[in-house]
């Protein structure tokens, strides 16, 4: 080895302490190999998502779409809330010849600010918004200028088709297609689905460049919901509620249509209204859901509930006789009346004439603890969860002096909302089972898969069937003659029902004012009801009592509901001119009726405030006045049988509420179909 | 022996397998990270790896060249090839012969090639070093004679370097330099006085200089200067960051859309770490690390100090380089310029970097043959025989 040295050029190899400083610069290099290792797996592990989320944001964060916003349906599938497809205008500002003339040739047309529009196409990006959800006519213009650099994408656009109905229920969304009330909001997740990516990727010069199967944004859905609402029942509800709000000028209505048997929320009104399509100018009134958000002192339809328990709990039968006090009656400082002065009352009078004195004296009989059971077992003072924002609870509280026990008797001194009061009356109404009242049946999303499902839930029994029956037949007394409802009887139908005209509250003064709460709660058929109706009518002006004001919209929804549920007369009504009403009762499933709502469904409704006038002719008389007031035409009818001519023809525009004349001919007993 | 010796190439087959793995790896990434951009600059997306493909060609000469002469002739070419350099980074700054990029004059364009004199500088500095250190043998431990001179010619190169300007090849000589002097056994307080001395320097270029400044800010909070002197730094976090552990997939990279400047260059580490994930980076610091030992190795091994020297030198030329392009990528370093060695896009690189290669796997061969696993090419019968009393004895 030494022999080989001596060849080389330079002699001498490394000494001992060159090997150890060149051996110490190796592992320096491989300690910060080991560093820079380290760091590679705090990157790409420990920041990861972070980082990735971040590129991501930049090669598709223009181009994020929401999917389209879930459809909201009726308990027949007629939409009420829909996402159509509508045009909105972008453009590439770098393929202009000259923005700023470009910018004002759009601004004539789209009424879009023209100094904003330059400073969008200024900016430097290849893409900019002209302006989102444009009518038809603005595509039309814009096309027409043939200017280069123009794109128009589909976007959807929440519309409602049946416009103010069941606004309340619906609620509305804002302009980013987020909920802003009712089920919009308390739905939003469900409705509004999975964000989706664009379908391509960009580079960073904003090109289109890959194309990675993404599916189409557009194709995507979020989940469709479905009411208990019957569309049918809720444009009467809220056509006799604001019929009768208008008719009392009061300040507002409720009106809430349940299901007894299976806790069903049918139809759930307010007034006043407002249409989501266009809620501008409506204000914070006109929004609220009072049916489910406002608790309020209910008055003496409360009077059943105490009755029913003090014959539940045989503390009185029903021969049981009360002493009226000829309307007044002291108790301590406090002195309480009667609209109706009365003597001896039996119970069926007592609620009847809606006594107060009488009812604080059964009252008394079940004493504080049974009272506050009560009105809790019949499902006050607790929310049913019916996915509504807002829902109010209502308060019992415990009656602790004497006076308060006895107003409590006839529903003053505690709240309750109008939904727990006709869920309540639900109770007596389903033979003293209380159902959970439900608005929200299903809710499906895009793949089919159920994400929730409501089905009819017995909460408990309140009281036993006999009971409940008793007293649903003592409140038939009310709508007959000398009873406080006699607006509120059918001719065909057995109504039962309980008036209540409450005082409200005065905050200030700390005692009650002068205005009232007029309400009425009843249930049809009688014999085996298959719809509660409760009507509340706030600060009535022309009348205060319930059974004025408040029950003959009961009854104009009532004659709606009877027939559409295809529900058998109680009793034979002789027939007096328009042989409209058929002899035999309608086939329980599908009535013409519903098949007329379901071609009507097609019918696209203009402008606000006017429809346009259905085809009837060949339709019989039953099914062509159903559908003439779906799209809000009063029909006139002349003669009997099938529709041979109708004025103004069909396809007409015409008001909401213009009369529609129908001739009808060859009365013939085949009808029914 | 010495005749049979001479008439074979011996070599050390781990370090040119990792030098050929590097090299291989580097044309795939420069294919995967340029296609895009120059399909869409020049309309031909093989455009980057046709060139990087020649540069190989061209360096697989340069490193069979310098394995066939054998590192000991580099002794007698140290002052020619410092002068080449010196001249070429003058000429460089001269217009109308260096070529303006990105504000930086470092290329000289030649019909069909263009050479980067700072990346010659760099292997005829360690050369030259080499050759004075081992010619100055204990003398390398008086400050006047070991010390001096070779800061002084140092200070030079940097000077020429920054006129350029380009900082990253400035740091490089001086760090070869103390990293070859310490080796020589220069005393430890002259590199740390000296580097204390410069920080001033350092400090004044930096400060003077608005790009060097806000690649400073941007190093320090790359998210703050996100769309301005942070951008690289950002987006190549970014990239990285996407790799996750597999990576995207080889071609699937999303940052080389034109979101990541200098893909193929001196950000393709990037590129490597999104595409291929840690795996990639698991691989590629891997085959570095096995050159480093490797070099290492040989230089341990090198019969002489002149081979000691030049193995180190390339070894920490090879090394610093990318150690410092991974460092910027990830964002532990500010932003250099050095590309990373055998992997990034660029000729003169490329070539002079495999050159110096062979001048590695020649100290490799050269070693005491019981030391080291060399082997030769062309092995006669005889010449196995002899080997194997090489190994006996």
């Amino acid at each position: 080895m030494r022999d080989l040295k001596n060849h080389q050029p330079s002699v001498d190899a490394p000494t001992k302490w060159m090997r150890v400083r060149v051996s110490l610069i190796g592992f320096a290099f491989v300690a910060v190999l080991c560093g820079i290792f380290a760091r590679a797996v705090n990157l790409q592990i420990h920041q990861r998502d972070r980082l990735q989320g971040m590129a991501r944001d930049q090669y598709l964060r223009d181009l994020e779409i929401p999917a389209r916003r879930g459809d909201i349906f009726d308990r027949r599938g007629t939409p009420l809330a829909q996402s159509v497809d509508v045009d909105s205008i972008w453009v590439d500002p770098s393929l202009f010849e000259n923005a700023r003339d470009t910018a004002k040739k759009l601004s004539a047309i789209l009424g879009v600010d023209q100094k904003e529009l330059l400073e969008r196409f200024t900016r430097g990006r290849r893409f900019a918004w002209v302006k989102r959800q444009v009518t038809q006519t603005e595509v039309e213009k814009v096309k027409a200028l043939n200017l280069p650099g123009f794109g128009f994408a589909k976007e959807p656009r929440r519309f409602y088709p049946q416009r103010e109905l069941a606004a309340h229920v619906i609620g509305l969304v804002g302009t980013d297609a987020h909920g802003l009330d009712g089920l919009e909001l308390s739905f939003e997740d469900e409705l509004s689905g999975d964000t989706a990516r664009r379908a391509s990727v960009r580079d960073a010069r904003g090109r289109k460049v890959l194309t990675n199967g993404v599916e189409d944004p557009l194709s995507r859905q979020g989940a469709a919901v479905t009411l208990t609402i019957d569309r049918h029942l809720q444009y009467a509800a809220e056509k006799a509620l604001l019929k009768a709000v208008d008719d009392a000028r009061a300040v507002a209505g409720m009106a809430v249509v349940l299901d007894p048997r299976t806790g069903e929320v049918l139809a759930l009104a307010n007034a006043p209204r407002f249409n989501p399509n266009a809620p501008q100018g409506a204000t914070a009134d006109h929004f609220r859901n009072r049916a489910v958000t406002d608790a309020f002192e209910p008055g003496s339809t409360f009077k059943a509930f105490v009755v029913a328990r003090a014959l539940e709990d045989k503390l009185i039968t029903e021969k049981s006789t009360f002493d009226c006090e000829k309307g007044r009656m002291a108790i301590g400082k406090h002195v309480i009346h009667d609209t109706h002065p009365s003597g001896v009352l039996d119970v069926r009078g007592i609620l009847q004439v809606s006594s107060n004195i009488c009812a604080a004296k059964i009252g008394q009989k079940l004493g504080r603890e049974r009272l506050v059971e009560n009105y809790q077992q019949f499902g006050f003072a607790e929310r049913y969860g019916l996915g509504l924002p807002g829902e109010a609870k209502g308060v019992i509280p415990f009656p602790r002096a004497e006076i308060s026990l006895a107003t409590q008797s006839f529903g003053q001194g505690l709240t309750a909302s109008p939904l727990q009061a006709a869920a309540a009356f639900g109770a007596l109404a389903n033979r003293g089972v209380l159902m959970k009242p439900y608005l929200v049946s299903k809710v499906v999303d895009a793949d089919g898969l159920t994400l929730l499902e409501n089905k009819p839930t017995e909460l408990r029994r309140v009281v036993s069937e006999k009971t409940a029956r008793t007293v649903v037949e003592m409140l038939e007394s009310v709508v007959e003659k000398g009873g406080t409802a006699p607006r509120a009887r059918m001719d065909a139908y057995r109504v039962s029902g309980k008036t209540g005209t409450a005082q409200k509250a005065d905050p200030v003064a700390r005692g009650y004012s002068d205005k009232h709460f007029a309400s009425f709660v009843g249930m049809v058929p009688a014999e085996d009801p298959r719809v509660v109706i409760a009507i509340f009518i706030d600060e009535p002006k022309t009348d205060i009592y319930g059974g004025l004001v408040a029950a003959p919209a009961f009854k104009e929804i009532a004659e709606v509901a009877m027939p559409h549920l295809a529900v058998p007369p109680s009793r034979v009504v002789p027939v007096v001119e328009v042989a409209a009403a058929p002899k035999k009762p309608e086939p329980p499933v599908k009535s013409p009726v519903v098949a007329a709502i379901e071609r009507l469904d097609e019918l696209h409704e203009a402008d606000e405030g006017s429809v346009r006038v259905p085809d009837l002719k060949g339709q019989p008389a039953r099914a062509a006045v159903t559908q003439a007031l779906t799209v809000a035409l009063e029909p006139r009818l002349v003669g009997s049988g099938r529709v041979v001519a109708q004025t103004p023809a069909a396809g007409t525009l015409v008001e909401k509420g213009a009369r529609i004349t129908l001739e009808l001919a060859g009365n013939l007993p085949s009808v029914t179909r | 022996m010495n005749d049979a010796r001479r008439a074979t190439i011996a070599y050390d087959p781990v370090l040119l397998a990792a030098i050929f793995g590097l090299v291989g790896f580097g044309l795939v990434m420069v294919y995967s990270s340029s296609a895009i951009t120059a399909q869409d600059k020049l309309g031909d997306g093989f455009f980057f790896l046709k060139r990087q493909a020649f540069a190989a060609a061209l360096g697989l000469v340069a490193m069979a060249v310098s394995m066939k002469l054998g590192y000991r002739r580099m002794a007698r070419l140290a002052y020619p090839l410092l002068v080449i350099a010196v001249i070429l980074l003058i000429a460089v700054l001269i217009p109308g012969i260096g070529t303006k990029v990105g504000g930086a004059k470092r290329w000289i364009r030649f019909p069909g090639v263009s050479i980067q004199p700072a990346e010659i500088a760099k292997v005829a500095w360690v050369v030259y070093l080499s050759y004075s250190l081992a010619k100055k043998r204990e003398k390398v431990q008086h400050f006047s004679i070991g010390f001096l001179p070779h800061l002084g010619l140092a200070g030079f190169l940097v000077v020429l370097c920054m006129l350029e300007p380009d900082f990253g090849s400035s740091v490089a000589l001086l760090f070869l330099m103390f990293v070859m002097l310490f080796a020589a056994g220069a005393k430890l307080s002259w590199l740390v006085g000296s580097v204390l001395l410069a920080i001033p320097f350092a400090y004044t270029a930096i400060a003077t200089s608005e790009y060097r400044m806000k690649r400073i800010t941007a190093f320090l909070d790359p998210w703050a200067n996100r769309q301005g002197s942070g951008y690289q730094v950002a987006e190549s976090l970014m990239s990285i960051g996407s790799g996750g552990t597999t990576g995207l997939g080889l071609g699937d990279g999303r940052q080389k859309l034109f979101f990541l400047p200098e893909a193929h260059t001196d950000f393709i580490f990037a590129i490597i770490g999104e595409e291929l994930g840690l795996i990639g980076v698991a691989a590629l610091i891997g085959l570095y690390g096995i050159v480093i030992w490797r070099g290492v190795r040989a230089a341990l091994n090198a019969p002489e100090p002149f081979g000691t020297y030049l193995g180190l030198g390339v070894t920490a030329l090879i090394g610093f380089q990318a150690v410092v392009n991974m460092s910027v990528a990830m964002g532990l370093v500010p932003t250099k310029g050095l590309t990373l060695p055998f992997i990034s896009y660029g000729g003169s690189s490329l070539i002079v970097l495999m050159g110096a290669a062979g001048l590695l796997l020649s100290i490799s061969g050269a070693s005491d043959g019981g030391k080291t696993r060399a082997r030769a090419v062309k092995v006669s019968r005889a010449e196995l025989s002899m080997g194997g009393a090489e190994v006996a004895a």
